[in-house]
């Protein structure tokens, strides 16, 4: 019986570790690797003679990589603000116990399950103002109607916010949901017997219970903010001119379109700081949760 | 781009051919060991027969290391002869003057007188056959030698004054598109004229439409001689070990460089052997690939072969890249002015010079 108990002991962490090791090793060997590169002269293949900090200059300096970052703030912002109001909204809605809640959930869900490039090419016909909903509306006869922004160099930027909240609302309606249905009934029900309205329930009894849902979907909302790169390839292409540009895409033309793999790099590592600048507070939202418990008891 | 043939070198195990342009053979060679085609090309007296362009990109350190296989005329202007009927337009202009007053003509009459797409490349071609047509010396000087006072002289004011133009006539709606978007349109007759590759016949052929849909020929020549813009495409052939690897490149190089390559694969692609001894009256050629293939013996003849830039023919691919951006951004806005959009580009030259 001894090999076995000795397998009890060391499956769980046969299980565990290998799986971390390689992983960990994908994540940080690659990233430290990255950021060595951003350091060197490297063009078309890494090389490693030393460069100092000329390269992320140079990147700061270019217009690409203003622009790109600018966007990423406007893109950022309003892709998680409006994706998650549409996802909480949806979320209570369908929480009313309403009839074919199933069909609902799976036409809001269906989105997500499209890829980036479809999902980008479709709303690249929606909105184009030639062949899109701007034509439709002119053929019926609504020929004051405009809807120009894919075209329009302020606005371009956000047709992506719209493809993209499009794309996503149905997966933090589905996390919001999760939560709605995971608040105890007796809450509800002690709510119920204390006179509060609907409205007056979801706001001080089953939002501040489902707060760690909510912190949850905005951190993954953000990464996902952060790493889109093929929706603004299919969608616009990066244009009108460089107009909807994102960081990711910048990185993308710089190291494999231009061969210039050190400055790619560079704006690679600059990214991944500022996932380091979201990713910072939640820790440290974390760690101030566990001590707050921590004091309770 | 690239990736699997970077990783490939990397690894030491390249492919046996791979398809590489204009700069960028002598880029890569520089990083890859290379088959070394001397003997062949001699043998076949290859090098006789094609443009001295193309024979200055594929011997760039003094030895042959890469094949064209097709070349295209980038300066060629297709007008929809539907919409050519409806504005009585009978046959292509000759300078810009009279390509802008039809384009006018067409406006008028409710076409949209630019079928161009708008992605960067495009953009960056609109300018490009814009100054080969005003003056293809200043071309070679500004875009393949960047010097700096042709860059910031008239000519290359007048490309962007042109292009704007170009950019004002599109759809507007064509930012960020493909310029096969619009082909049904063009076809129909609701767009007039395009300023694209003669690839764009292989296209046209291939989606089922025929030589007398469109008229075609060279693009405006201000100078009215003519001028080529050329693109091509080569092989580069990298060092293999296996016996068998070997034999199969000299037999894709005997291939390539044989006199039957040509009519095979120009047929059906649209372009222009690049062998100049090429018989071109077969009949699965069109007339307009026999005008296009005349003008390069011409230009060749005359030293008016310029190099694209939109196609990474004219510089190494992050010059290329810079030049577009300010070229793409000038014409999707319109409060950029024709001289402030040539002042850009001096300075993105000046970044990365």
């Amino acid at each position: 019986m001894q090999w076995r108990q000795h397998w009890d002991r060391l499956s769980p962490q046969l299980v565990i570790w290998p799986p971390l090791l390689v992983s960990c090793a994908y994540v940080v060997l690659f990233s430290a690797w990255t950021t060595w590169v951003s350091f060197t002269r490297s063009t078309l293949l890494p090389e490693y003679s030393w460069a100092g900090f000329r390269n992320y200059s140079a990147m700061l300096a270019t217009r690409n990589w203003q622009i790109a970052y600018t966007n990423l703030f406007i893109y950022g912002i309003c892709f998680v603000v409006l994706t998650m109001a549409s996802g909480l909204l949806l979320a209570v809605l369908l929480d009313q116990r309403i009839r074919g809640e199933n069909v609902f959930r799976t036409i809001y869900l269906y989105p997500i399950a499209l890829s980036f490039v479809v999902t980008g090419t479709v709303w690249a016909w929606l909105l184009n103002p030639t062949i899109g909903l701007q034509k439709l509306m002119h053929d019926l006869g609504w020929s004051s109607f405009r809807f120009e922004w894919l075209i329009d160099r302020n606005l371009a930027i956000y047709t992506i916010v719209i493809a993209g909240v499009w794309h996503a609302s149905g997966f933090s309606m589905a996390l919001f949901l999760a939560g709605l249905r995971s608040v105890d009934a007796d809450l509800l029900k002690a709510a119920q017997i204390d006179g509060a309205g609907p409205w007056r329930t979801y706001r001080r009894v089953v939002f501040p219970t489902i707060g760690p849902i909510f912190i949850a979907v905005l951190v993954m909302l953000l990464q996902f903010a952060i790493k889109t790169y093929d929706l603004v390839v299919a969608l616009t292409a990066g244009g009108p001119g460089l107009a909807s540009t994102l960081p990711t895409v910048v990185v993308y033309d710089f190291m494999f379109q231009r061969g210039e793999l050190a400055k790619g790099s560079a704006a690679a590592v600059m990214l991944l700081a500022s996932l380091t600048v979201v990713l910072l507070p939640y820790a440290g939202y974390r760690i101030w949760q566990q001590r707050k418990a921590a004091a309770r008891v | 781009m690239m990736n699997k043939l970077r990783a490939q070198i990397i690894a030491g195990d390249p492919p046996a051919a791979s398809q590489l342009k204009g700069p960028e053979i002598a880029a890569w060679s520089k990083i890859g060991a290379v088959v070394d085609l001397d003997a062949q090309v001699k043998e076949a007296g290859y090098e006789a027969v094609v443009p001295a362009e193309l024979v200055r990109l594929s011997k760039p350190h003094g030895h042959w290391i890469a094949l064209p296989i097709q070349a295209y005329r980038i300066n060629t202007l297709f007008i929809s002869k539907k919409a050519a009927d409806r504005v009585g337009v009978t046959k292509l202009p000759t300078t810009w003057a009279e390509f802008n007053a039809i384009a006018d003509k067409m406006k008028a009459a409710g076409i949209t007188p630019v079928a161009n797409g708008g992605l960067k490349w495009d953009d960056g071609m609109k300018w490009e056959i814009a100054l080969c047509g005003i003056s293809p010396d200043a071309y070679r000087k500004a875009v393949m030698q960047l010097d700096d006072k042709t860059l910031k002289g008239p000519e290359v004011l007048a490309a962007f004054r042109q292009f704007r133009k170009l950019g004002e006539w599109s759809d507007p709606g064509a930012a960020g598109q493909h310029y096969s978007t619009f082909i049904a349109r063009y076809m129909k007759g609701e767009m007039g004229m395009l300023l694209m590759g003669g690839w764009a016949q292989g296209v046209f052929k291939h989606a089922g439409f025929q030589f007398s849909d469109y008229l075609i020929g060279p693009a405006p020549q201000d100078d009215g001689k003519i001028a080529f813009d050329l693109n091509s495409d080569e092989f580069i052939l990298w060092q293999k070990k296996q016996p068998e690897f070997q034999e199969g490149q000299k037999l894709l190089a005997k291939i390539v460089m044989s006199k039957d390559f040509g009519p095979m694969y120009s047929q059906i692609t649209g372009s222009i052997p690049v062998r100049t001894d090429t018989d071109l009256s077969a009949e699965g050629f069109s007339d307009g690939q026999r005008e296009a293939a005349k003008a390069m013996a011409e230009a060749v003849k005359n030293n008016r072969v310029v190099l694209s830039l939109g196609h990474n023919m004219a510089q190494p691919n992050q010059i290329t890249a810079a030049m577009i951006d300010v070229l793409t951004e000038f014409v999707h806005d319109n409060r950029i002015t024709p001289e402030e959009g040539q002042k850009r580009l001096a300075e993105a030259v000046d970044n990365v010079r």
